[in-house]
């Protein structure tokens, strides 16, 4: 049986408080196989992105278990989840996040530093060659068109070789066509490297790609979708 | 993670190459408040240096014995020339009198021999020989002085005066004397003469306050152990002469302590302004950090610490605290050379240009902790900012506390700070009132901040809109209020208190003083002629009242039999025990004095010899009835048991004395007589009058104009007072720079608030009515707060440790009301001027 890298049992999450305190997640079971490529989909609100964000540790939970390529982060402390998800988890974001003082080449290398890597460059120019920006390297992001700087994005999520790749509206802030280059080159960077891709999209052409799709509502996953499918292979 | 340093420094580095330009004002805060700090350091040790250095010139000499009211005697003669080559002279302070009696000046005579000077250069114009410039010609012996004497007699060189009985001609001008400062500051220009021709003049008497000074040039290569060993023997040799000994090495000591005791007040007020300026760089640092939340969330995202993004940006603002460091210094350095030109008028002593890496030191240490102590907090909220903030695209705001380790490392250091500036202060009551006033204003203007927004908040409705939009501005989340309160109340409030203190000391040397003050003291009349003298005042001032006061001079040596330079005494009660004190003799107790503890002595009392002590430096000194003080006095060592302790009023001005003996302690001592004068309702042309007559009459009596010497007192105090204001106005202009620093972080804001509301129809006077009315309604609750805050800490000052009375300046309250509202109205409105003009659309679509 193909390895299990998230495992979601019964978890709940609750934000806010007083008058503003919402049940973003109710009792939410899921299980994502590696290699497989999920889209999660949903109205605005429907607890979308905190998914995500419990999957990346960057949220903790208020009951269930979360376990992601086999790390329980269930009491973890903020530093060692960070840590963890250095090496285990790249992240996309739709607004890109690259840091503006830093050029192409060392926004890609942050995360190899960060994890101690003493190759961290030569890795980082390799990642960025593998996404087509070998001649930005030394651009600021500012000097990147919005295609170009999610391909940084990219390069810099691939470069540690997580084992989960997630992404947040990855072509929510560009247009058609540059959007499709990036979600092609999203996919067949998954793929290539065997890791497990889950993203949150409102583009159902994006969802449609997906090996799997969870449609969200009001906190809960549609549908029973929490029982695990059949794994698939990611698409390219 | 120390492993994680070098890392966080690359990642610092990479994240400043976006330049400085949101950390100007930053930096202009702390290389103001570090070269405040360090100059002021720098130009006390210049001149102690200076001191240290030139200490055989600035006291002619290698030592310096002083004898009060007698001259060496043989033995103690034969004992100093036998040290070396000696030079002697006597000082005292006499009138000169034009020849025709018409006008005369107070004078400090400084006669002098052949030797003189030992060391350095006296400078006459013209230049003369030492016989051609004093000696006698036709019964007339020559003399110089500076031209200030020459101004206030109308004379040039060549002009004759008369000096006692003798006449004298004013040969040369006085360009420098080498050893002045060692003789001290006088009231009165000097005027230099030969020992014959003060002798010639008469006026050395028995018991005439006269300082007869040996200096003493002793072989080449004496060493400082050398010459405390010349101390050790001339203390054992003549244990009861009762001079006074200076070396080369403590050449002007009162001068060396009131630069130290100066120079500490300065330092704190630098520290003020640096703190003022914390204000900037905690404002700087938050705006900084604000700006970073996405990057730094990102450095979460990819698998950062919290600690190590504290680092990471606790790197780059020491960084840029360094800079603002390295400037301060720089200043600090070049100080020195421009306060030594500034200087050299009233404090004689070449400053000695170089680098004094203490004061420099002491200075870095400043800056670096007041930094961390206004950066901590901030870096502590960024240090957990959530990357999940980066799929939301919002909650980016900070509120609330950081980690409990961020607050108590910063209230640490702020102790720390107060620590240190307390331990390095010599008057460590001062300074720990000093700290403790900043302190509580900075939580008290943080609570006038929060009530002006409680208040705005709870205002009614009012009919004005721009009213409304100001009161709106002053309380929503975000606003300026408590920034500009904190920043431009701190200074203002430092800047009322030395405005307030400075007007009334002013006030009472030229205003309320002198109607209570004698108009007349008279120095120096001889027991022979006193009831002459009173006599003669009598018929030239029918109406005025006289008082007349026995007057020696002497020293005190020990209490309780231990010696008095051993004795531990804090600061305010040293100068009791520092040098030749007035002291007197009285029957009954003096008038303007009243019994605080014990008994006055019967009348004809003939017992052991007793003395009234001033309660309150006896206070001080931690003196009590029952114990015994010796003095010096005549050259005679005498024990009196102290039986009384007395309020003595000192600002009545009048005669005072802190010892007043028994009469029998001084039975038969040769001494003179003080006497004072006072005339109701004198004009000055009546008081001119009477000093002629006086002078005329009685040429060897000194008599002092008490207005004259108000008006010295107020010159010094004059440029006491533009030091202060120099140094209250370096923390005003790091409020201003604070000020400007809050003002323009809020104008991003302020762009989007006025393209919002002229596209709902404000018009461009409305916005300014309201922006104007928003500055004006926080510089005025400002203006409010800094004058109580400053009025308070100005009365405590002038009336509790002044002990004068102290009363509030309505034109300090008037300046202070208009300099708060055209700071903050005219930086306000200078950021949001250009805003005002923009047109809405292209702002729009960037909102």
């Amino acid at each position: 049986m193909t390895e299990t890298v998230i495992e979601l049992k019964d978890v709940s999450l609750t934000l806010g408080a007083g008058a503003s305190r919402v049940h973003v997640l109710k009792n939410i079971d899921l299980v994502v196989r590696r290699g497989e490529a999920a889209g999660i989909v949903g109205p605005s609100g429907s607890g979308k992105s905190t998914l995500l964000m419990v999957m990346a540790g960057l949220e903790g939970v208020d009951s269930g278990t979360v376990t992601i390529a086999g790390n329980r982060l269930n009491g973890l402390s903020e530093d060692k989840v960070a840590a963890f998800r250095g090496k285990t988890v790249g992240i996309v974001f739709q607004s890109f996040h690259l840091i503006p003082n830093m050029t192409a080449l060392e926004n890609v290398a942050v995360p190899l530093e960060l994890a101690g890597r003493r190759d961290a460059f030569e890795a980082a120019a390799r990642e960025l060659d593998a996404v087509g920006l070998k001649d930005r390297v030394t651009h600021y992001p500012g000097e990147l068109s919005g295609g170009e700087q999610q391909r940084v994005a990219i390069a810099r999520a691939l470069a540690p070789s997580p084992r989960l790749l997630i992404a947040d509206e990855p072509t929510g802030n560009l247009d058609q066509t540059t959007g499709k280059q990036i979600a092609d080159l999203l996919f067949a960077k998954a793929a290539e490297r065997g890791m497990t891709l889950v993203l949150v999209t409102h583009d159902p052409a994006l969802a449609a790609r997906c090996s799997r799709q969870i449609a969200m509502r009001s906190g809960r996953i549609e549908g029973g979708a929490d029982a695990a499918p059949s794994p698939q292979r990611v698409r390219a | 993670m120390p492993g994680q340093l070098p890392l966080a420094l690359r990642f610092a580095l990479r994240e400043m190459r976006a330049g400085l330009s949101g950390f100007l004002i930053f930096i202009a805060c702390i290389a103001l408040g570090v070269g405040a700090i360090g100059g002021v350091g720098s130009v006390a040790r210049a001149i102690e240096a200076g001191v240290a250095n030139q200490g055989q010139t600035l006291l002619g000499a290698d030592m310096r014995f002083e004898l009060n009211q007698r001259e060496a005697d043989p033995q103690e003669r034969t004992f100093l020339d036998n040290l070396g080559e000696v030079a002697v002279s006597a000082g005292m302070r006499s009138m000169a009198r034009l020849e025709n009696g018409t006008d005369q000046a107070l004078v400090e005579a400084k006669a002098v021999d052949a030797s003189y000077p030992l060391y350095g250069q006296l400078v006459t114009e013209p230049s003369l020989p030492r016989e051609a410039l004093f000696a006698e010609k036709d019964g007339v012996y020559g003399a110089a002085a500076p031209d200030l004497l020459f101004e206030r007699l109308g004379l040039a060189v060549g002009g004759r005066i008369l000096l006692g009985n003798q006449l004298f001609e004013l040969r040369a001008k006085l360009a420098s004397e080498p050893d002045a400062i060692s003789d001290g500051f006088g009231f009165a220009p000097r005027l230099l003469l030969s020992l014959d021709g003060l002798r010639a003049a008469g006026l050395i008497q028995p018991g005439s306050l006269v300082e007869h000074v040996y200096k003493v040039r002793l072989p080449a290569g004496t060493t400082a152990q050398e010459i405390e060993a010349v101390r050790s023997r001339a203390a054992n040799a003549f244990p009861d002469a009762g001079w006074s000994i200076r070396d080369r090495g403590n050449a002007a000591p009162s001068l060396s302590a009131n630069i130290e005791r100066f120079s500490q007040f300065l330092t704190l007020v630098g520290l003020t302004a640096l703190v003022v300026g914390g204000v900037g760089v905690a404002n700087a640092v938050r705006a900084y950090l604000d700006s970073k939340r996405g990057v730094i969330a990102t450095f979460k995202s990819l698998g950062a610490s919290g600690g190590f993004v504290f680092n990471v940006y606790l790197i780059q603002i020491m960084v840029i605290a360094s800079l603002g460091i390295a400037i301060g210094l720089v200043i600090s350095m070049v100080m020195p050379l421009g306060a030594s030109a500034a200087l050299q008028s009233f404090i004689p002593i070449p400053a000695e240009t170089g680098v004094y890496p203490a004061a420099l030191l002491l200075a870095v240490v400043f800056g670096v902790l007041v930094t961390l102590a206004f950066a901590l907090l901030p870096l502590g909220r960024a240090r957990d900012v959530p990357a999940t903030a980066l799929f939301r695209e919002m909650g980016f705001e900070s509120h609330g506390l950081p980690r409990l380790v961020y607050v108590v490392s910063a209230v640490a250091i702020a102790v720390a700070l107060a620590g240190l500036a307390v331990g390095f202060a010599s008057d460590r009551r001062i300074a720990m009132i000093f700290v403790g006033a900043t302190l509580f204003s900075f939580m008290v203007l943080r609570a006038v901040g929060s009530a002006v927004q409680w208040l705005a908040k709870r205002a009614p409705r009012v009919g004005s809109t721009p009213l409304r939009l100001a009161l709106g501005n002053i309380h929503r989340p975000g606003a300026l209020t408590p920034s500009v309160v904190l920043s431009l109340g701190l200074g203002l409030t430092l800047l009322v208190a030395l405005a307030l203190i400075d007007g009334n000391l002013r006030q009472q040397i030229a205003g309320s003083l002198p109607e209570r003050a004698p108009n007349f003291f008279f120095v120096d009349i001889q027991s022979t002629e006193a009831d002459g003298f009173a006599g003669f005042l009598e018929r030239q001032a029918p109406d005025a009242e006289l008082m007349r006061v026995p007057m020696l001079r002497g020293r005190v040596t020990a209490l309780n039999g231990i010696d008095a330079q051993k004795v531990s005494v804090p600061p305010e009660g040293a100068w009791v025990l520092r040098g030749d004190r007035g002291i007197t003799y009285a029957e009954t107790i003096p008038e303007n004095a009243t019994l605080a503890q014990g008994q006055w002595w019967p009348k004809d009392y003939a017992g052991e010899p007793l003395v009234s002590f001033s309660a309150e430096e006896a206070g001080q000194i931690g003196l009590k009835i029952g114990d015994t003080v010796t003095v010096n006095v005549l050259g005679r060592t005498i024990t009196a048991r102290i039986a009384s302790l007395r309020n003595v009023q000192w600002e009545s001005m009048g005669i005072n004395f802190v010892m007043v003996f028994s009469p029998n302690t001084f039975a038969g001592a040769p001494h003179s007589w003080l006497a004072t004068l006072t005339l109701k309702d004198a004009k000055s042309a009546d008081e001119a009058r009477l000093l002629n007559a006086v002078t005329r009459a009685y040429p060897a009596v000194t008599s002092v104009r008490v207005k004259d010497a108000l008006d010295v007192v107020n010159q010094l105090v004059a440029q006491l007072g533009t030091a202060i204001r120099a140094a209250a106005a370096v923390a005003l202009v790091a409020s201003v720079l604070v000020l400007a620093g809050a003002l323009a972080a809020g104008n991003t804001a302020r762009v989007h608030d006025a393209v919002v509301l002229k596209t709902l129809g404000a018009t461009r006077r409305t916005l300014i009515a309201a922006f104007s009315l928003e500055y004006m309604l926080i510089g005025l609750a400002t203006a409010i707060f800094a004058l109580a805050a400053g009025g308070l800490a100005a009365w405590y000052v002038v009336a509790t440790i002044m002990k004068l009375p102290s009363s509030f300046l309505p034109e300090v309250a008037g300046l202070t009301i208009v300099l708060a509202l055209v700071l903050t109205v005219g930086i306000g409105l200078a950021g949001t001027w250009r805003v005002l003009g923009q047109k809405a659309a292209p702002v729009l679509r960037t909102l």
